[in-house]
């Protein structure tokens, strides 16, 4: 069942809607998100970063399952996390801090396995390439770099490496308000979206700008047309863009290069946007509380669901379990749904632990092919060689 | 050739023996014999171009002296040095009249040209290189084949292999023009020319006595050797790119690499030709050193010797970074095949011997000519030095004099003496700074210091117009910031005394602006750009972007400034193009907290006429962005949009689209688009009550102001946003509202259309709207306020209007009997619309006394003499009017209808 699921900087909970029915689903309460601070974690439970007052030095995030709209796991990272983006297949969540720190953790165990200084100022979006070999973060100071996950859990070849990052963009003089990435891995494009007006769009391959895009307004959110013949830019001023990527554009119109049309409902500004899977609707989070659900080919309205008074800021497309539905349904037999209520990870740690595991990720020698399972390798052939290498010594002792 | 008349003659011998004789008289001619053969020749048909004349070739191009280009060529040929020298000169003349010549017969030409390559004669040589150069090169300079490149070529190396060192030298001139107009042709044969070069330096003791030739050859080497890649530093390359190349992204692309060539062979060349050229240099030293004066020749060819020295290092330099950046890694593996790594061991010792020479002195020399000369040399040497600092292990010695040299050069301490020294001083300044922040960042500390003393120093001399300050701005990035390729900081800003030197240069950009003014846009932009990354990259709470923050005190000088007598001084800010505005603006987004002072300075350049509305609209933007991430004020940033709403001045444009106010329109426009902007910025603030409390206070600071109607409008419009239902307005500003509304009202009037039936311009009744609107917003809001306005409306055409105008400017003030039609059109526009019809209905009090001060008035006017019959009657005619309205409006009862029924 692919649903649509919302939320709010204002605490309205997490609104659930069905994409295709439309049918309002469970709500989850108590949620106050980060901009980009809400992920659902492998299709299994949903988690947010929250927002804090400033004066508390650390951060908070929240787990809830599909079926109850209680918060089920908090944890209390070091500082405050504003994007949060986890893998497809849940095994990681990856958190960008307010001091420009990348927190990389293990959803199983809940342990920080890796924190690094990404930026000099606050992350501000975060994102996996299709592939999930590499990781976009983009910051508050204007600055785009893309890290290798690979090369992240290198230490060694971290400091051999004239810059830990694959590439650094810093075109943008503002806050990078959104990105997105195209297919293709690390041959594809991606579109960053900034307070400076404009939007701009990459090479991964080759590390450069291709285009530069100036809008009417600021655009905070962005979507890309499943072909990449366009991409969808939701501006401040209410209106979502279409800037073509791959069409000859004419010289002139009334908005501006490249752009050639717009979706408007008059609204309050657009802050988010995402595709369902079939590239077909897309959906809109506006400033005055509402989400839209546009026809991309007709440019028409098909829906428009209430989350709250307040802004929405967060909105996903996603896949829920259908397991999770009939437990709804059959609420009547407890002990059945009780039994099988997928059981939540541990909540996350709070700081890389000094101990000897941690001491493993670096000394652990990777294959050198590059490729994302290579992630959790690490730990068991660590062990393995150690305890072979161990077995060695000892088989030389005895023959001498 | 031959006519008739000769065959007469002919015939006499004859005579006589097969023929009778025929008398003939003396002076008269017979007609031909019948018989006789016509020997009449048409010859026009042929023309030999030797013999022909020059009416016969009028088709033709020709030089001046009637040759035409096919004799011209063959005249090339000509074993007389002085024909050959005059047929080129003749195709230049040609060319040079006839350029479709060239084109049609380029190869003809080309072919026959180089032949004269090794000529032997020297002047035959000069002319042709001169034709080349002048004529032929750059009119073929579009379309030019490899194929004549090659045929050239195949020529030039043979000359360069010539017996006659003349010769030799000439065609090594040949290849430099071939390379400085076609330089990818230096690729194609780079092997087999620096092998020509190596060969010629290498008994270079021939041609020590004629080092003019010598230096020509060396000119092209330089050129040579300049072609090839090198780490380039550019000021910043990343931005003002142009982007805009393609249509579509992901569009087939036709580009094909442009690193085509295997530098391979190039490297072992060059391997080979650096060493003869550290020869060849020492060779001059001794030269040089007993005399004292240094003539202009052999300066030039050292100083060519050192430049081919420079760049060939610089190529060797290249290949180890590239060789290091395609991998990753910091350590060159030198046993890789495909890119040999210049060995270590060999050539290093040499250089080192060469470097060994490095001050060469000027001890002994007293002309000041000659110092420079040194001073050049020298500076070439550091520069060699400097390239090479990385792989060679110097002695600290030598070391030491370096440092002492580019120390004693930033701070002044050489100075050119010719007159023209301070633009090469400059020029060559140029060239060595880019290497001081890597120097600073390896040397001891002692020098450490003192190079970053000199380096201060001299910066802060320098002029702001001076090319220089592109070259230190670029050091003082790399000092200041992380570098961009690797992502660390060349110096410790831990250290105190590096930190006071970064700081003073901090503080020195924001003057350098305002000094520069709006005289070099690129500089501006450049200083922009750095204050902006200073900005991104300042390390948070660090002392640098403790800096930053204070330099907005002196940056506001940049926007604006209000002199003591109130006026306004405006900053370059103003006058710069609208890139460097939006930098500028950018700039602001960093400061961690945003100084009201500056904001004061910023509101000045906003209010200004001048500014670009887009410019006004980012300002908005980038200060909204700046609250949301906490560094600024929510106060501050309030009084910034309402002191912009209440003081931006919108020209007086009237009702009615001429051509010539046009613009004035469009400046409402601009208004109307500030208004829209700075509303929806206040919702997105977050809690509105609290805002609202916020702007409530600030307007009603400015409200006493009497600010002009369509501020007012835009301040009004602010509050009804905020506002909810019912009014969070304090009883307070209800009072002070009333007043200003009810004159505004009245003000406002004069753009509701006379009669509702009557076609209007929609223009006017859209602006009518525009203005009541907000105010109708507020009387459903506020019963209160209604009532007060209505009061107020009332007092005011019953007073005399004098009492009123002391209150008012001119402008607002009518005369009673405009202000009391105007009273009564408002009132008739607000019983139009419903909703406020019923607020009206509970003010019936109010509308009576109205009623009974026109009645009054209109008594009053009957008795005095001063109004018009005219006046009098549209008094009449708006009492009727809003009587029938009140009627309507079915608020009283007949007793009242009658009271006011009697006054008439």
């Amino acid at each position: 069942m692919e649903v649509v699921i919302a939320s709010s900087p204002v605490d309205a909970g997490i609104g659930c809607w069905d994409l295709h029915s439309g049918a309002e689903q469970l709500r989850y309460r108590s949620c106050t998100s980060t901009p980009h601070g809400l992920a659902c974690v492998g299709q299994r439970f949903l988690a947010s970063s929250q927002l804090r007052d400033s004066s508390s030095s650390s951060g908070s995030i929240l787990y809830w399952s599909w079926s109850k709209p209680q918060v089920e796991v908090k944890s209390f990272p070091a500082e405050p996390i504003h994007p949060l983006v986890s893998n497809s297949d849940g095994m990681y969540i990856i958190g960008g801090g307010s001091s420009g720190a990348i927190y990389f953790w293990e959803v199983a165990s809940g342990r920080l396995l890796k924190r690094w200084h990404a930026h000099y100022r606050a992350v501000t979006c975060l994102f996996l390439s299709d592939d999930e070999s590499l990781l976009v973060s983009g910051a508050e100071d204007g600055c785009i770099r893309v890290w290798s996950l690979f090369m992240v859990f290198d230490d060694i070849g971290m400091e051999m490496a004239k810059n830990p990052y694959e590439y650094s963009f810093s075109e943008h003089t503002l806050r990078v308000t959104d990105m997105v990435s195209g297919y293709g891995g690390c041959n594809a494009i991606i579109v960053s979206a900034s307070e400076d007006r404009t939007c701009k769009v990459w090479s991964l391959s080759r590390g450069k700008l291709l285009r530069s895009i100036d809008f009417p307004s600021i655009i905070e959110a962005v979507a890309l047309d499943p072909g990449e013949h366009v991409f969808y830019a939701g501006a401040r001023d209410g209106k979502i863009y279409i800037a073509s990527i791959n069409a000859e554009t004419t010289s002139s119109n009334s908005y501006g290069k490249h752009i050639i049309g717009t979706l408007s409902d008059n609204s309050k500004g657009v802050t988010c946007l995402a595709f369902s899977k079939d590239g077909i609707l897309l959906v809109s989070g506006s400033e005055d509380g509402t989400i839209r659900v546009w026809d991309a080919k007709t440019h028409n309205i098909v829906r428009i669901y209430r989350l709250a008074k307040g802004p929405v800021n967060n909105v996903l497309v996603v896949r829920r379990p259908l397991y999770s539905n009939r437990q709804t349904s059959e609420n009547s037999h407890s002990s059945f749904s009780r039994r099988h209520a997928p059981l939540l990870p541990p909540p996350l740690g709070k700081y890389v632990n000094s101990t000897d595991e941690n001491v493993d990720s670096g000394a652990v020698s990777v294959p050198q092919t590059p490729s994302s399972d290579i992630m959790d390798a690490p730990y068991l052939s660590y062990h393995v060689l150690t305890k072979q290498i161990s077995e060695l010594q000892v088989f030389f002792i005895f023959l001498s | 050739m031959a006519r008739s008349k000769p065959s007469s003659s002919k015939k006499q011998p004859k005579r006589g023996v097969d023929f009778k004789k025929i008398k003939r008289k003396i002076g008269r001619k017979l007609p031909p014999p019948k018989n006789a053969t016509n020997t009449e020749i048409k010859s026009k048909a042929i023309i030999l171009p030797e013999q022909s004349v020059a009416s016969e070739r009028a088709g033709l191009a020709v030089s001046k002296k009637g040759l035409t280009l096919k004799e011209l060529l063959q005249q090339t040929s000509h074993h007389n040095a002085k024909v050959r020298r005059d047929a080129l000169t003749g195709i230049r003349d040609l060319v040079l009249k006839y350029p479709a010549e060239l084109t049609l017969h380029k190869l003809a030409i080309i072919e026959k040209l180089r032949e004269r390559i090794s000529d032997e004669d020297k002047v035959v040589r000069e002319t042709l290189y001169q034709l080349l150069k002048l004529v032929i090169f750059p009119a073929l300079k579009k379309d030019v084949p490899g194929s004549l490149i090659s045929l050239m070529m195949a020529y030039i190396f043979n000359g360069m292999t010539h017996l006659a060192t003349d010769i030799r030298l000439m065609a090594f001139k040949f290849f430099d023009l071939v390379v400085q107009h076609y330089p990818s042709s230096f690729f194609m044969y780079a092997e087999k020319v620096l092998q020509n070069y190596e060969d010629i330096l290498r008994k270079n003791h021939i041609y020590l006595q004629d080092r003019s030739k010598l230096k020509n050859a060396l000119v092209g080497l330089v050129r040579c050797l300049s072609l090839l890649p090198c780490n380039r530093r550019t000021v910043d390359p990343s931005y003002g790119k142009n982007t805009e190349t393609q249509g579509s992204l992901h569009a087939y692309e036709l580009e094909v690499p442009k690193e085509h060539t295997d530098f391979s062979s190039i490297i072992k060349r060059l391997e080979d030709i650096l060493p003869i050229l550290v020869n060849c240099f020492q060779d001059f030293i001794p030269l040089v050193h007993p005399m004292s004066s240094l003539d202009a020749q052999s300066f030039d060819c050292m100083l060519y010797l050192l430049r081919s020295i420079d760049l060939s290092v610089k190529f060797f330099l290249y290949g180890i970074d590239k060789h290091q950046t395609d991998f990753g890694v910091t350590k060159p593996t030198y046993n890789e095949k495909d890119m040999p790594v210049w060995g270590e061991i060999a050539t290093p010792v040499f250089l080192r011997k060469f470097l060994e020479v490095f001050p060469l002195n000027q001890l002994h020399n007293t002309s000041g000519k000659d110092e420079d000369k040194f001073f050049i040399l020298n500076i070439e040497i550091t520069e060699i030095f400097l390239h090479s600092n990385e792989w060679i292990f110097t002695s600290a010695i030598l070391m030491e004099r370096f440092l002492e040299f580019i120390e004693n050069l930033l701070s002044g301490k050489i100075r050119f003496n010719s007159r023209s020294g301070k633009a090469l001083q400059e020029k060559h300044l140029t060239s060595l700074l880019p290497f001081i922040p890597r120097l600073v960042s390896l040397v001891a500390n002692t020098w450490k210091s003192r190079l970053l003393q000199a380096f201060t120093m001299a910066f802060k001399d320098c002029k702001p117009e001076s090319t220089l300050n592109l070259a230190f701005l670029s050091a003082i990035e790399e000092m200041l910031l992380p570098s961009k390729r690797q992502g660390i900081l060349l110096l410790d800003a831990s250290e105190p005394e590096i930190l006071d030197h970064q700081i003073t240069w901090i503080r020195e950009l924001p003057v350098l602006l305002v000094r520069l003014g709006d005289t070099l846009s690129s500089l501006s932009k450049v200083i922009l750009h750095l204050l902006l990354r200073l900005g991104q990259y300042a390390p948070m709470n660090s002392s640098l972007a403790w800096e930053y923050d204070i330099m907005q005190h002196t940056l506001g000088e940049f926007y604006s400034m209000c002199l003591d007598d109130g006026s306004i001084l405006y900053g370059p800010f103003m006058k710069l193009p609208k890139d460097c505005q939006e930098l500028s603006v950018c700039c602001l987004y960093y400061f961690s907290s945003l100084d009201s002072l500056l904001l004061r300075s910023l509101v000045y350049c906003c209010l200004c006429d001048n500014l670009e509305p887009s410019v006004l609209f980012r300002i908005i933007d980038v200060l909204h962005s700046a609250y949301k991430i906490g560094h600024l004020q929510l106060v501050d940033l309030i009084s910034f949009f309402v002191t912009l709403v209440a003081r931006w001045k919108v020209l007086p444009g009237r009702l009615y689209t001429h051509v010539e106010n046009a613009k004035k329109i469009s400046n409402r426009e601009t208004f109307k688009a500030i208004t829209g902007a700075v509303c929806s910025c206040l919702r997105q603030m977050g809690d509105d009550a609290l805002i609202f409390q916020i702007v409530q206070r600030v307007i009603l600071d400015e409200i006493p102001l009497n600010p002009p109607i369509d501020n007012l409008c835009g301040m009004l419009r602010l509050l009804v946003i905020l506002d909810s239902r019912p009014t969070k307005l304090s009883e307070q500003s209800i009072i002070i509202l009333s007043n200003s509304i009810s004159e505004y009202l009245i003000d406002a009037a004069s753009y509701i259309p006379e009669n509702g039936d009557e076609v209007t311009d929609s223009n006017q009744i859209s602006i009518c709207q525009y203005y009541l609107v907000p105010c109708f917003f507020l009387f459903d809001r506020s019963d209160k306020l209604l009532n007060l306005v209505l009061d107020l409306m009332g007092s005011s055409i019953g007073e005399d209007n004098s009492s009123l105008a002391c209150n008012h400017d001119t402008q607002h003030t009518l005369d009673l009997s405009s202000r009391i039609v105007a009273v009564v059109s408002i009132l008739l526009y607000m019983h139009q619309d419903i909703k406020i019809r019923r607020r009206l209905s509970s003010c019936k009090g109010e509308i009576t006394r109205i009623l009974q001060k026109m009645r009054l008035q209109l008594m009053q006017s009957s008795n005095e003499m001063g109004n018009t019959l005219e006046e009098r009657h549209k008094i009449q005619f708006s009492f009727d009017r809003l009587k029938i309205a009140a009627g309507q409006l079915n608020c009283w009862d007949a007793d009242e209808l009658k009271i006011i029924s009697l006054f008439e």
